[in-house]
């Protein structure tokens, strides 16, 4: 099935770990939200609509994605499993929302995975570029460039004063939403966090864990992303972003430098004390998992830890996911099952890894 | 109490859920409250429920006393009145836009820090004089910027797309004529 592909434990372009600030900008997505002017949003569409709508869009993009040397592969949401679905999902190539699956919808894929075009998400179309680092301009062309491909096709739905009309009033305007990943564990041991996400929020920018709205986050792993569409050019959003992230990048690296000259053994245990459970454990929760891939990833970031890459960290924070986890297993696992395949998981990856770097230690030690 | 979903660590966490209008409360501990709701929000997730914020902006009244329009303004193209749009916070097609726009203004300023217009991309089939004049005004800001970051090179060659891009407005305006 066309589907398959996508399923693979290969981790995406986006997960790879090349370009400047990777060590503290994991990934980078922009989203643009649009809707076809002669239908009904989907909030009041009919089905009938919704596969007219999907029809127009996908015939488009597998028509003329060639002209942006991509080739999309069609999947129409009600012809998957749930179980990939949420495969789908926690790879962020699809949403929640879609793989809820209300309507017909469908997600168009480009081949590595950088482009997901959803169609009839809470807007007929949504398209999303994804890449890893902290990329914004590049990210923006991509996705750009396919919105002006699909806008000489297809008739949007768009206002002289309102600009681009979305389903929601919180897109309208540009319909973008640009955010950056960003993994900020020294900002956050050192509460400073807690100070700089309000402080955003008045630049109409707003930073959130991955994880709940709260301010713990899990993995100490944060969005920043735009909260204004309206008023501001897609330019001028990115470059606010750009600045504002930057910012947080460089008081993230202060941070670190802090910690590492204040308490150098506190924190060098912490971070060995993670990788023996990463490597060793038997029962691995979601929760414990993520924090120790910030502890090590923060210790290869700060040349302690040497002989693990990063990229297997980032394919481990998505691998680790209950879909995941059960299509690794072939069936359907409890929670505590998940546990323990989850600290499988690990345990076989990072002994991968020792043996392609050399363990060191390990050989110490024997 | 020991947790309904796993059967094994203590529950901490009360989950009510209603679903159907069928209220199911479920005791979990953190270890299943936490991956019944994983990871994967983190990329589409609504920063503000947005329909609890127009709700508070705009009280819901019963249709009749709506106290900005005497009558109930109802879309003709998709049927949403003022009040389905404030109950679920979402437009249910570009003609609502324009049925609602005397209302808008205000919501829009709230929820975009006192904006109220677009100032970005316009689609290619739209209107060339308007796209013309938006681009100009785009360019400009980006030419102040390479100014101020004293780009010279780069700011020479906004200005000269400026130029070009308001000689071209010219002619088509005269053309018109």
């Amino acid at each position: 099935m066309a589907i398959d592909r996508f399923l693979e434990p290969k981790a995406s372009s986006w997960m790879a770990n090349e370009g400047e600030n990777t060590d503290i900008a994991m990934s980078t997505r922009i989203r643009l939200a649009r809707n076809l002017n002669e239908f009904k949003f989907p909030y009041a569409f009919t089905e009938d609509e919704a596969l007219k709508v999907d029809k127009a869009i996908s015939s488009v993009l597998l028509d003329k994605g060639k002209d942006l040397n991509q080739e999309f592969t069609h999947i129409d949401i009600h012809e998957v499993s749930s179980l990939h679905r949420e495969l789908l999902v926690e790879k962020h190539l699809i949403s929640p929302h879609l793989a809820a699956g209300v309507h017909s919808g469908s997600v168009l894929l480009s081949k590595n995975e950088e482009l997901s075009i959803m169609i009839n998400e809470e807007d007929h179309l949504r398209i999303q570029s994804l890449q890893s680092g902290f990329h914004l301009q590049e990210a923006y062309q991509i996705a750009n460039q396919l919105d002006s491909l699909l806008e000489e096709n297809l008739q949007y739905a768009f206002h002289e004063k309102f600009g681009y009309l979305t389903s929601c009033p919180t897109n309208t305007g540009t319909g973008m939403r640009a955010s950056v990943m960003l993994h900020l564990p020294a900002l956050t041991m050192s509460q400073q966090i807690t100070r700089i996400i309000p402080a955003i929020s008045r630049l109409g920018m707003v930073v959130r864990g991955i994880y709940g709205e709260g301010s713990e986050a899990l993995g100490n792993v944060y969005q920043i992303s735009n909260q204004l569409t309206l008023g501001k050019s897609e330019y001028e959003i990115l470059q606010d972003l750009q600045n504002m992230t930057e910012q947080i990048i460089e008081q993230e690296r202060r941070a670190r430098q802090a910690i590492l000259s204040n308490s150098p053994l506190k924190l060098e245990d912490r971070i060995y004390r993670s990788l023996g459970i990463l490597t060793y454990s038997r029962l691995l929760t979601t929760e414990e998992a993520a924090k120790c891939l910030s502890d090590v990833r923060l210790g290869i970031d700060l040349e302690l830890i040497e002989n693990i890459d990063m990229s297997i960290l980032n394919e481990l924070m998505v691998f680790m996911q209950p879909a995941f986890l059960q299509h690794y297993s072939e069936k359907p696992l409890s929670p505590n099952e998940r546990d323990i395949a989850r600290a499988k998981l690990f345990r076989e990856r990072l002994k991968e890894e020792y043996k392609i770097n050399g363990d060191k230690e390990g050989e110490d030690s024997v | 109490m020991i947790c309904n979903q796993c059967g094994e660590r203590p529950a901490s966490v009360l989950v009510k859920q209603k679903r159907n209008g069928q209220l199911t409360e479920r005791h979990l501990c953190h270890v299943c409250a936490a991956e019944n709701h994983n990871l994967n929000l983190a990329f589409e997730q609504d920063p503000l429920a947005i329909h609890q914020l127009l709700s508070n902006w705009f009280p819901v009244q019963s249709p009749s006393v709506n106290p900005v329009q005497k009558e109930v303004s109802v879309c003709p193209s998709c049927g949403f009145t003022f009040n389905n749009f404030l109950k679920l916070g979402k437009f249910g097609c570009a003609t609502c836009y324009e049925t609602f726009e005397s209302n808008l203004e205000e919501i829009f300023k709230r929820l975009h820090n006192g904006n109220k217009e677009h100032s970005g991309k316009i689609p290619a089939s739209y209107g060339s004089t308007l796209k013309i004049k938006k681009e100009i005004e785009e360019l400009r800001k980006q030419l102040k910027v390479s100014i101020e970051e004293e780009e010279f090179e780069e700011a020479a060659r906004l200005r000269d797309q400026v130029r070009e891009l308001t000689k071209e407005l010219e002619g088509s305006a005269n053309h018109g004529d």
